[in-house]
Order: structure tokens, then C-alpha cells, then sequence
């Protein structure tokens, strides 16, 4: 009995391997972090700590980053901007997506502008929804929807233009009339690609607002960071990063256990 | 006295249920698929037909059961007219049911679901159509209890073309057409495929125009046989063959099934070879 080589090119090791592998990466950049910020003063650290702080100090300042810093209170506000903008994205994006992909016409008048919205660069939408909206809370609401509704419009079209023939004809020839292939065929048959598209761009969304808070934000996990970093305490800064990882990391699982129940036809079998 | 008025009850009642006229279908790249094809299926009632069309590959079968059914691009012809019970064909309808060699099921529906896909178009209460489903459900051969409520990815390649089947004969389409529905299926399902078919189309009382590459299976379920030229294709030969009245496994090991099978191929085989020497 042999087993198949771990290093073999386009072989995929099973997942024991796959985990081992992870956690061995995972090993091996922590024991980097701990040899360079590893000393007894800030002369004998390979990197100094109020360059970066060691994985003990970021536990240790953990507690005051809860109390002191309203970590929770920041979680809430950088989650409820999120939401609103993204909201506000997925309703007004996803029905033209629909629209343009079931009419070409729609989707060859909307190409040029759709091509234009997701070629700017974000940064870029900065000073534009400042100077459009102020710097409120608004601003920063705007900023997510500017930021991801092209995105989801352009992903909702394509997903039903991806709809094949066949089930269009299937469809027809059952004495299906325009409104009932759009209704019971295209877009029950690209809800799981346009779900994939939401969940991936929820996590862009949830970066952006990093972005945006850094600009006169009175509460926001940007706004924690920002301060930390004004004030010289690394620990926290590298504290809310975690939290940001394990925040995004813990909705999208969310997402994945949604996707079960809403697509049952689509996981039966793993 | 009771043979004119006989005559005149067939001659009201033979009523063309399919025709084409000198129909001829060119794409905008100059490729022309079929090519002045006539033919005229009458619709007698108690005795529908089945229709078996075989011919080599890419000679425009499937262009003429998709002119049946108004799909585009093969919908509209360049020329000639397609008529379906007297009338144009002008769009898609229920009336002309497809099953078509791909899956085809709508994969986030159930079982029943898919089957009752049409009754529900046509606006039909959901507690009535989905009694109707079950009904084909077995009628098809699943099992309501079992598979009524399996997704498409749940099932074989023969259950999904019985569901494929149950779709379309809910409907009671006058005319059902089928293109290759069986070519993926092992020979055992086959076989009970095709007897479904014949039982089941005798039931809904509906015309079966069936594309197939299986000589055997078009002798077999067919009253009747064209065979298509090479492309562009025209119908070539019309014949007629025994209706089937046993078993798709018995009769076609019989001595007189088999000639007339073995006579079909030779045909075929000579289109296939004068397309491949280029003739």
C-alpha cells in the first residue's frame, strides 16, 4: 500500500494533511513574531515594542481593549454601517442585476456605466462621498453602497445570463410565459451564485469600513485603530486586528450555514 | 348507407396534426441545416402516432423537432411552413411538449415539483397539481413515497428522464417530441423506457416525433420511420413499420424485428459512408 506523495503536483492531500499543513504554517509565523519581539528590554527585541508588540502583550492588553476602548461598542457601530450600506447595495443592485441579465438590452445599455463603477478605485471614493455627503454617518454608509453595489450588480447579471438555454427552453415548452421563466427558472437557478456573491462581497464590504472610519469617526473597530495607533499602543492595534479576522471569519460561517438551509439541492451530498 | 357516412367521419377526422411544406432552414453563417422537407402526420384519433426519425449525425433532426416546437434560432424557417394542427407555429407552447437528451430537470426543485412545473404556469392550485404529480410519478414508474421529494442530483440518469417524461405527459401535449432522450441510458432502462413511452403516449392520446441514433429503438417504438439525408438534410426515405403490441425486450429479438432492423441500417450505414467519401 503506498500513499500518494504530499508534494505531488494538482493532488490534493487529504484533509488531515490539508489541517496539518495549516497549522504548521500558522506554528511557524508565530514563532517568528515570538523570537522577533522575544527580550528582556526593547534594546535586546529584534523589533522594538512600540513597533510591534509581542503575542503576550496583545493578550495582555486584550482586557483593557474591552473596557477601556468599548470593543463591543465599536463591533456594533462598524456592523451597523456595514449593514445599512450593504443593505442598501443588495436592494438596489440585486433587481437591476436581474433585470440587465434577463433583458440584454439592459444589460448592453448598462455595460459601459457598470465598467465605470468598478473601475474606480476605492480610495478614490473617499474624498468623492466626503465631499458628497459630508462626514457623518451618511458618508460612510455611501461610501460601503458605492463600493459594492457595482460589484453585485455586475455578479447578479452575469449569474443569470449563466443560466443555461436548455432550462429556458424546458421551460417554454412547458407553457412557461416570460414572467414564469423569470421567475421560476432564471432566478431560482442563479440564487445560489448571487448568494456566493453576497457572501464574498460582505467580507469586501466589512474591509472597506476599516477605510472609511478613519475619517471622523466617533465609535468603529477603524476609529479603535486609529486611536491606538495616535496613541501609541500597539497592543490594541494588533489586538483589533484579530478581532476583525475572527469577526469576518465567524460571519462568513454564518453565511455558509444559511447557504444549507436556503440550498438544500446544492449540498445534499457532501 | 353505413359506408359513405364512414368515409365522411375519416375524412373530417384526418385532419393533419403535423405538416411541413418545402421547409428549409439556413443560419445567418450560410449553413443550412434541413432543406425542402414535406412531410404530413394526420391526427386519427385512437391511433396516434410515433414517429421514429433517424439519419446521420448533424443532418437536421433535431433542427426539425425544434421547428415543431418554435424554439429559436432554429424557429423561424428560412422557408416553407410549419404547421401544427392546421395553425403556423409561432412561439413555444404546452401543446407541443419536449423532452430533450439533457437533464433538463430544474435542480431546486423536488421530484414532484418539477413535474408539476407547467400545471403551476397555468395557474393550477397547488394541493390539485401536486395530487396530479404523484399520479405520473408512478405512472412513470418512481415511487411517490421514495422519490417525490428527492432533488434532481439525488437521482439516475433514467429516473431523471422519467421525471423528464411525467413533466411533459401532465401537460396531455398533442404532440410530444424527443430528442435522443434514452442515447445516455443503460440498455436494461432503455428498454423499459421505451415501453413506457408507447404505453404512455397511447394514453394522452399524443403524436411522438423521436430523434434517436439507436435503429433498433426508432424500428421498435415507431409506426412509422424517416430517414434523413446526410446535411443539408431532407427525408429521404418514409416507412412504415409494425407498431409495437410486446415487450421492447422480446420483440426486438425476433427474426421479423430484426430484418426489418438490419434493412433500416443499411440504409443509414449508406448515407454515413457516402458522407464520409464526400459524396
Amino acid at each position: 500500500m503506498s500513499s500518494a506523495p504530499v508534494f505531488a503536483l494538482r493532488t490534493t492531500p487529504s484533509l488531515p494533511v490539508r489541517q496539518a499543513a495549516g497549522a504548521v504554517a500558522i506554528a511557524i509565523v508565530l514563532l517568528a513574531w515570538l523570537l522577533l519581539t522575544n527580550g528582556a528590554t526593547p534594546e535586546a527585541r529584534a523589533i522594538s515594542p512600540s513597533v510591534f508588540p509581542s503575542p503576550g502583550e496583545v493578550l495582555k492588553g486584550f482586557p483593557s481593549l474591552v473596557t477601556e476602548r468599548n470593543l463591543v461598542g465599536g463591533i456594533a457601530a462598524s456592523l451597523n454601517r456595514v449593514f445599512l450600506g450593504f443593505g442598501l447595495a443588495l436592494l438596489v443592485a440585486i433587481p437591476l442585476g436581474i433585470v440587465a441579465g434577463s433583458f440584454r438590452i439592459v444589460g448592453a445599455a448598462a455595460q459601459p456605466i457598470s465598467l465605470f463603477a468598478r473601475t474606480i478605485p476605492v480610495a478614490a471614493l473617499l474624498p468623492l462621498t466626503l465631499q458628497m455627503f459630508g462626514i457623518g454617518e451618511l458618508q460612510k454608509i455611501m461610501f460601503i453602497f458605492l463600493a459594492t453595489a457595482p460589484f453585485v450588480f455586475h455578479d447578479t447579471a452575469r449569474a443569470i445570463v449563466a443560466v443555461e438555454d436548455r432550462y429556458v427552453d424546458t421551460a417554454r415548452t412547458l407553457g412557461a410565459a416570460s414572467s414564469h421563466v423569470m421567475t421560476k427558472v432564471l432566478i431560482p437557478l442563479a440564487l445560489p451564485e448571487i448568494y456566493a456573491t453576497v457572501r464574498s462581497m460582505f467580507g469586501i464590504a466589512f474591509g472597506y469600513i476599516m477605510l472609511a472610519e478613519v475619517v471622523d469617526a466617533r465609535a468603529g473597530l477603524g476609529y479603535i485603530m486609529l486611536q491606538s495607533q495616535r496613541r501609541g499602543m500597539p497592543e490594541h492595534l494588533v489586538g483589533t486586528l484579530f478581532v476583525i479576522s475572527g469577526l469576518a471569519f465567524g460571519i462568513d460561517a454564518l453565511f455558509k450555514f444559511f447557504e444549507r438551509g436556503f440550498f438544500p439541492y446544492r449540498h445534499s451530498n457532501d | 348507407m353505413t359506408e359513405p357516412s364512414a368515409q365522411g367521419a375519416a375524412s373530417v377526422t384526418k385532419t393533419p396534426i403535423v405538416e411541413f411544406k418545402q421547409v428549409s432552414k439556413t443560419y445567418e453563417t450560410g449553413y443550412t441545416a434541413i432543406k425542402d422537407v414535406t412531410f404530413c402526420v394526420d391526427d386519427v384519433p385512437d391511433h396516434m402516432e410515433i414517429v421514429g426519425i433517424l439519419g446521420p449525425s448533424g443532418c437536421g433532426k433535431s433542427t426539425l423537432l425544434r421547428l415543431i416546437a418554435g424554439l429559436t434560432p432554429q424557429h423561424p424557417a428560412t422557408t416553407g411552413s410549419v404547421e401544427v394542427m392546421g395553425k403556423p407555429v409561432v412561439a413555444p407552447g404546452a401543446d407541443r411538449g419536449f423532452v430533450f437528451q439533457d437533464y433538463t430537470s430544474f435542480d431546486n426543485r423536488t421530484v414532484e415539483q418539477n413535474i408539476a412545473f407547467g400545471l403551476e404556469c397555468r395557474g393550477m392550485a397547488a394541493a390539485e397539481r401536486m395530487e396530479l404529480a404523484r399520479e405520473w410519478i408512478q405512472k412513470v414508474g418512481l415511487d411517490v413515497k421514495r422519490d417525490a421529494q428527492k432533488y434532481p442530483h439525488e437521482l439516475s440518469g433514467g429516473m431523471r428522464q422519467r421525471v423528464a417524461l411525467a413533466r411533459t405527459l401532465v401537460l396531455r401535449p398533442r404532440v410530444i417530441l424527443m430528442d435522443e432522450p434514452f442515447g445516455a441510458l443503460d440498455p436494461r432502462t432503455r428498454y423499459a423506457m421505451q415501453d413506457q413511452l408507447v404505453s404512455l403516449s397511447r394514453e394522452v392520446q399524443a403524436t411522438v416525433f423521436l430523434v434517436t441514433h439507436s435503429i433498433e429503438e426508432a424500428v421498435f417504438v415507431g409506426d412509422r420511420i424517416f430517414i434523413f439525408s446526410n446535411a443539408p438534410g431532407t427525408i429521404l426515405s418514409k416507412m412504415e413499420v409494425p407498431a409495437p403490441d410486446r415487450p421492447a425486450h422480446v420483440m426486438q429479438r425476433e427474426p421479423s424485428f430484426l430484418e426489418i432492423a438490419f434493412s433500416v441500417r443499411d440504409i443509414v450505414e449508406g448515407l454515413e459512408m457516402s458522407d464520409r467519401a464526400g459524396t
